[in-house]
């Protein structure tokens, strides 16, 4: 591996640690009685998080980041199974959109 | 037969829609026995930077065919189409107006909106905000405002006694016939004109409804597997309900008697509506009715498209109907006009009473394939004739607010 490459992965990570930070304070503000112990694994359908809230969930994520993301309250999506899975679908959009930037 | 234990009886003796499938009655359900759809492309204000492009427009709609009054054809579209659908309504009665002397005490007009007259708040913003404009045009307010669509029918047809807008949501309409209903049938006034009209279609408006993340970027097909949101629409409708001798007397054409109203809030969530509410309102629509569930021949059902309402409407239309669930013929005409909003309930309520006359019961489009829990008649894709004695409509909000109108034959 390249030290470019070594630093891109670095880059990830930290960017990773970042993003799942924002948006477990994210989560944490849309619960009435937020948990402290929400991690990567947490099931987003142990929150008390219903459709509504996740509509607000997706907004206050799309506003914090300068992202769009998919999503429709009538089907179920795999990206809204965990907070990990969240944070992934955040971290790809993010990317997509830099990389789409960098091109443009 | 119905027992009215003397009290007094309704009768619909007008009706009047403008829809995105038809701009008056005939051309609408004439539309709805077909099955034309009337949802597409959005071409009446850019879908710049907005993922929803589709809605139920009302297209070729010129107020200046149809409106008379200079003050109608400088209010809100919302108002406008209200107009229309009263004017509609008043001719088909033949009513002697504008009402004159006590007459025109004893009547009301009780026209809502979901909204108002949005779409002229959101142009006038733009105008301030956006483009730097000076001012507003004079009359921004008077479009505005929720009550605008009654007091212009109001003062169109000389009706003094109530006169305000109700709200609630997309029960509006359904909520605003049950409200003359009463009326009449308490005593207060003798004939009403009844309903509502949105007309909220505009960039902003899109982008608030885009962010609850529940409309469909491709269509509206109520109780279908492949179902994945509602399509907004515009329109209105407008009943006019007559107590039963006042009719007779003037020889007024009889259309359907309006003999059940109920009314419920689910009290629980903003957005996920209940069962037991929803229930309850029809059941209360029957018990006023004074007749059976197995006795509704058609119901037009609310039938948004969105995941939630289809799965609870079919639950509870069960929970009431029994045994019958089966039997009764029911469908969604959101599928062809789309989610009218506030002014959805009279324009199903139409369809409804349509039914009643032409005993024909309107398709569900766009039902190749139903959700396995929702496994009842909703008349896939193709009308069919069938006698209607009685029908039901039912109209549920955001909020869980919910209004059913239950209506029967010419009595006479």
């Amino acid at each position: 591996m390249s030290e470019r490459d070594l630093r891109a992965v670095g880059d990830r990570e930290s960017n990773m640690d970042e993003v799942a930070t924002k948006i477990i304070e994210i989560l944490k503000k849309n619960m009435k009685e937020p948990s402290d112990n929400i991690g990567l694994e947490t099931p987003l359908s142990d929150l008390d998080i219903e459709s509504l809230d996740l509509a607000v969930i997706v907004f206050d994520i799309e506003d914090t980041f300068g992202i769009e993301i998919p999503y429709n309250a009538n089907e179920e999506v795999e990206d809204f199974a965990t907070v990990g899975s969240v944070v992934d679908k955040v971290n790809s959009i993010i990317s997509e959109t830099k990389a789409s930037g960098a091109a443009a | 037969m119905t027992n009215t234990n003397g009290r007094r009886r309704v009768v619909v003796t007008g009706q009047g829609v403008v829809t995105p499938v038809g701009t008056d009655v005939p051309q609408f359900w004439s539309a709805l026995k077909k099955g034309t759809c009337g949802i597409g492309e959005i071409k009446g204000f850019s879908t710049e930077d907005l993922y929803i492009t589709i809605a139920g427009e009302v297209a070729d709609f010129n107020p200046r065919d149809r409106l008379t009054s200079k003050q109608l054809l400088l209010a809100d579209r919302y108002s406008q189409f209200a107009g229309c659908a009263a004017q509609e309504a008043v001719r088909q009665s033949g009513l002697e107006v504008p009402l004159e002397g006590d007459k025109s005490y004893r009547a009301a007009s009780i026209i809502g909106s979901g909204i108002g007259g949005l779409t002229t708040l959101e142009l006038s913003y733009r105008a301030l905000f956006k483009e730097n404009k000076r001012a507003t045009h004079p009359l921004t307010l008077l479009k505005s405002i929720g009550s605008s669509a009654a007091a212009h029918v109001s003062i169109e047809y000389g009706i003094k006694g109530p006169c305000f807008g109700v709200v609630s949501a997309c029960s509006t309409a359904t909520h605003s016939v049950g409200l003359v209903y009463r009326m009449i049938r308490e005593g207060l006034i003798d004939l009403g004109l009844g309903g509502a009209a949105e007309a909220s279609l505009a960039w902003g408006s899109t982008r608030a409804w885009q962010a609850m993340r529940v409309l469909s970027p491709d269509g509206l097909w109520p109780f279908s597997k492949n179902r994945n949101g509602t399509v907004l629409a515009e329109g209105g409708g407008v009943l006019l309900l007559e107590e039963l001798e006042h009719a007779k007397e003037r020889g007024a054409p009889i259309l359907a008697e309006l003999i059940g109203y109920g009314m419920t809030a689910d009290a629980a969530d903003m957005v996920n509506p209940s069962i037991d509410g929803a229930s309850t309102a029809m059941q209360m629509a029957l018990d006023d009715a004074g007749i059976s569930a197995s006795d509704i021949d058609y119901l037009n059902a609310h039938g948004t498209a969105t995941a939630v309402n289809d799965i609870n409407e079919t639950r509870a239309i069960k929970r009431v109907f029994g045994k019958s669930a089966n039997d009764v013929s029911i469908s969604s005409t959101k599928s062809m006009h789309g989610h009218c909003l506030g002014g959805g309930g009279s324009i199903e309520a139409t369809a409804a009473i349509m039914a009643l006359n032409d005993n024909f019961v309107p398709p569900t489009i766009g039902l190749s394939e139903p959700d396995p829990e929702c496994d009842l008649d909703y008349t896939p894709n193709a009308g069919k004739k069938r006698d209607v004695s009685y029908s039901m409509s039912n109209s549920f909000a955001f909020g869980g607010l919910n209004a059913v109108l239950v209506f029967g034959p010419d009595p006479t």
